[in-house]
C-alpha cells in the first residue's frame, strides 16, 4: 500500500489545479450557509409558535441540537448527492482519456493500491467539506452574548440553551461517512466510462437508488400484511442509506450503523477494482 | 533481457497475435516493423503487462511477466502510441509522480528526474504545464517517462510520430545514446514504426509483424545484403500475406 500516497497526492494537486475543485467549495460554501440559516429560521419559527399559543413547557424543552444542528446535517446530504459525483467522476474516466490508464496499469503498483488511492483522495476532499461546514454549527458554541446567538434567541423569554457538542459530532460524522460512501460509488461510476459526464450521473442515478431503496421497502411493507415481501423489505431497508444517515444525524451513534458504511465502502471499492481490472480481460 | 515465447492474443475469432517468439540480448534494438493492424501494438501491450496474453509466455530481465508483474514492470519503461500525461501538470511534477509509481528509491528521485530532463531537452520547459506544450514537446515527455527510472528494457510504440524532420533525429540520436552501454548498464529497446528509413538509421535488427504472424527476424545487415532496400523486403512480405488472405 505504499503507493496509496503517490496517487492520493497526484490526484488532489489535479483537482485543485482544476477550476472543478474551486467550483465545487464555492458552491458548497453558499449553499451550506444558506441551509444553515434557514435551519436557523425554522428554529425562530417554531419557538414563534409555542409562544404565541402559550405552550412554554414546550418551548423550554426545544433546544438547539434538535432543531437547529441536526436538521442542518439532514439537509445536507442533497448536496453532497450532487457535489461528491462531481468530485469523483474524472477519477477514472480522466485517466482513459488522457491515456494514463496505461502508465498506471504498466507501472509496479497493485490494483488495490491504484483503487484505494483515488478514493483516498476523494475522501480527503470530503474531509475538508466536513471541516468546512462544520464551522456553521460551531458558531452557535460560542459565547451567549455574541451576536449571532443573540439573534437567534431576540424576541424570546427564554435562557439560551447550550447545545451539546457530541451530539453535534456524531452527526458530523454520520455525513463524513455518507459523504464517504457516495465518494465509494462515485469512484466505481467513474471506472465504468471514459466519459466524464457519463460517470457524473451514473453516479447521481446509484445514490438516489440507494438513497429510495427504503420507501421501496416502505411500499412494500404496505404488500407485506399479504405475508410475502417483509423479509424483502427488511433487506432494503438496512441496504438504504437514508435510515442509518438519519439516526447517526440525530446524534444516535450505533456501531450497526458505524458497520453498514464500512460494509457500502467495501463492497464499492471491490466492485471498482474488480471493474479497473476487466480492461485486461477485454 | 526480453524472452518472449508463443505469445497469442486471441479477440474472438480474431487472431491478433499469433504464436510470436523472440529473444532479445542486452544492448540490442530491435525495429518493429508492419502495416498498420499487424499486431505490434497489441505484441507491446502483452510485453509490459497492460494487457494478458491468451497463450504463451514472456520474461522481461529475468522476471515473468505473469507470474512475477511486479518485479517485471519494475525492469520496463514503456512509451504508448499516445504518450501518457497529465495535461495539468508540470513537466517535473509529473516525472517526480513517475518515479515514486515506479519504486525510483526516494534519495535518487529528484536526480533521475533531473537526468531525464536533461537527456530529453526538456529544461527550458520542466517548470511549464504539460497541457501547453507542443506536440514534440508532449512526445519528448513522453520518452521521458519512459527512461526516468532507469529501465533495463525500453518499448516504445512509434516514438516520433508526429514530430518534425528535427525533432525526428533528436529523438533518435537519443535513443541511440540510450542503447550504447557508455557507462551504465546496455539498455535493450524495442520500438514499432512505419518509418523505413528510421528502422535503417538506428535498429540493427528487425522482426516483421505481418497479421500477427511474426515473419521476418533478422539483422539490418543480413535482409538488405542483397541489394534489396528495406521498402521493397517490406512490400514483399504484405502483399504475399495479402494474397494468401
Amino acid at each position: 500500500m505504499r503507493h496509496v500516497g503517490a496517487i492520493a497526492g497526484r490526484e488532489l494537486r489535479s483537482l485543485f489545479v482544476s477550476p472543478v475543485a474551486y467550483a465545487v467549495l464555492t458552491l458548497f460554501a453558499v449553499l451550506a450557509g444558506f441551509f444553515f440559516l434557514l435551519s436557523i429560521q425554522g428554529f425562530r419559527e417554531t419557538m414563534n409558535y409555542y409562544q404565541q399559543i402559550g405552550q412554554f413547557d414546550v418551548l423550554e424543552q426545544i433546544n438547539l441540537n434538535n432543531q437547529v444542528i441536526a436538521p442542518f446535517i439532514q439537509v445536507m446530504w442533497i448536496v453532497f448527492l450532487f457535489l461528491i459525483p462531481g468530485i469523483t467522476m474524472g477519477l477514472f474516466a480522466s485517466e482513459k482519456t488522457n491515456g494514463t490508464q496505461e502508465l498506471l496499469m504498466t507501472s509496479p503498483l497493485t490494483m488495490w493500491e491504484l483503487v484505494v488511492g483515488k478514493f483516498v483522495a476523494a475522501g480527503a476532499f470530503v474531509t475538508i467539506l466536513i471541516a468546512m461546514m462544520g464551522l456553521f454549527p460551531a458558531l452557535l458554541f460560542l459565547d451567549a452574548d455574541t451576536p449571532i446567538l443573540g439573534w437567534i434567541f431576540s424576541g424570546f423569554d427564554l435562557a439560551e440553551p447550550d447545545p451539546e457538542g457530541l451530539q453535534m459530532l456524531a452527526g458530523l460524522l454520520g455525513l463524513w461517512l455518507l459523504g464517504l460512501t457516495y465518494a465509494a460509488v462515485g469512484t466505481f461510476a467513474s471506472s465504468l466510462t471514459r466519459n466524464q459526464l457519463v460517470a457524473f450521473f451514473l453516479a447521481l442515478a446509484l445514490l438516489l437508488i440507494l438513497w429510495l431503496l427504503s420507501v421501496v421497502a416502505d411500499l412494500g411493507v404496505a404488500e407485506g400484511a399479504m405475508g410475502t415481501a417483509a423479509s424483502l423489505s427488511t433487506v432494503l431497508t438496512w441496504l438504504s442509506t437514508s435510515d442509518h444517515f438519519d439516526k447517526l444525524a440525530r446524534g444516535l451513534v450505533d456501531t450497526r450503523d458505524l458497520a453498514y458504511f464500512a460494509f457500502m465502502i467495501g463492497a464499492f471499492l471491490v466492485l471498482t477494482k474488480t471493474s479497473v481490472e476487466s480492461v485486461r480481460w477485454r | 533481457m526480453i524472452e518472449a515465447e508463443g505469445i497469442t492474443k486471441r479477440y474472438g475469432d480474431f487472431l491478433a497475435v499469433d504464436d510470436v517468439s523472440f529473444t532479445a540480448q542486452a544492448g540490442e534494438v530491435i525495429g518493429f516493423l508492419g502495416p498498420n493492424g499487424a499486431g505490434k501494438t497489441t505484441t507491446m501491450r502483452i510485453l509490459t503487462g497492460f494487457l494478458p496474453a491468451t497463450d504463451g509466455s514472456a520474461r522481461i530481465a529475468g522476471h515473468d511477466i505473469f507470474n512475477e508483474p511486479l518485479a517485471a514492470r519494475r525492469a520496463i519503461g514503456y512509451l504508448p502510441e499516445n504518450p501518457p500525461l497529465y495535461p495539468e501538470m508540470d513537466v517535473a511534477g509529473y516525472l517526480e509522480f513517475v518515479t515514486r509509481i515506479k519504486d525510483v528509491p526516494r534519495a535518487r528521485r529528484r536526480s533521475a528526474v533531473e537526468s531525464a530532463i536533461e537527456r530529453c531537452g526538456l529544461k527550458d520547459v520542466h517548470r511549464r504545464v504539460i497541457g501547453s506544450l507542443s506536440k514534440g514537446f508532449r512526445q519528448r515527455v513522453g520518452i521521458a517517462q519512459a527512461i526516468v527510472h532507469d529501465p533495463r528494457v525500453l518499448i516504445l510504440d512509434e516514438p516520433t510520430v508526429g514530430l518534425d524532420p528535427i525533432q525526428i533525429r533528436e529523438i533518435r540520436s537519443l535513443i541511440a545514446a540510450l542503447a550504447d552501454p557508455g557507462k551504465s548498464e546496455a539498455r535493450t529497446i524495442v520500438l514499432s514504426t512505419h518509418i523505413l528509413a528510421e528502422v535503417e538509421a538506428i535498429c540493427p535488427r528487425v522482426i516483421l509483424i505481418n497479421q500477427g504472424r511474426k515473419v521476418v527476424d533478422s539483422s539490418l545487415a543480413e535482409l538488405t545484403a542483397e541489394g534489396q532496400s528495406l521498402e521493397d523486403v517490406f512490400a514483399r512480405v504484405a502483399l504475399r500475406a495479402g494474397e494468401a488472405a
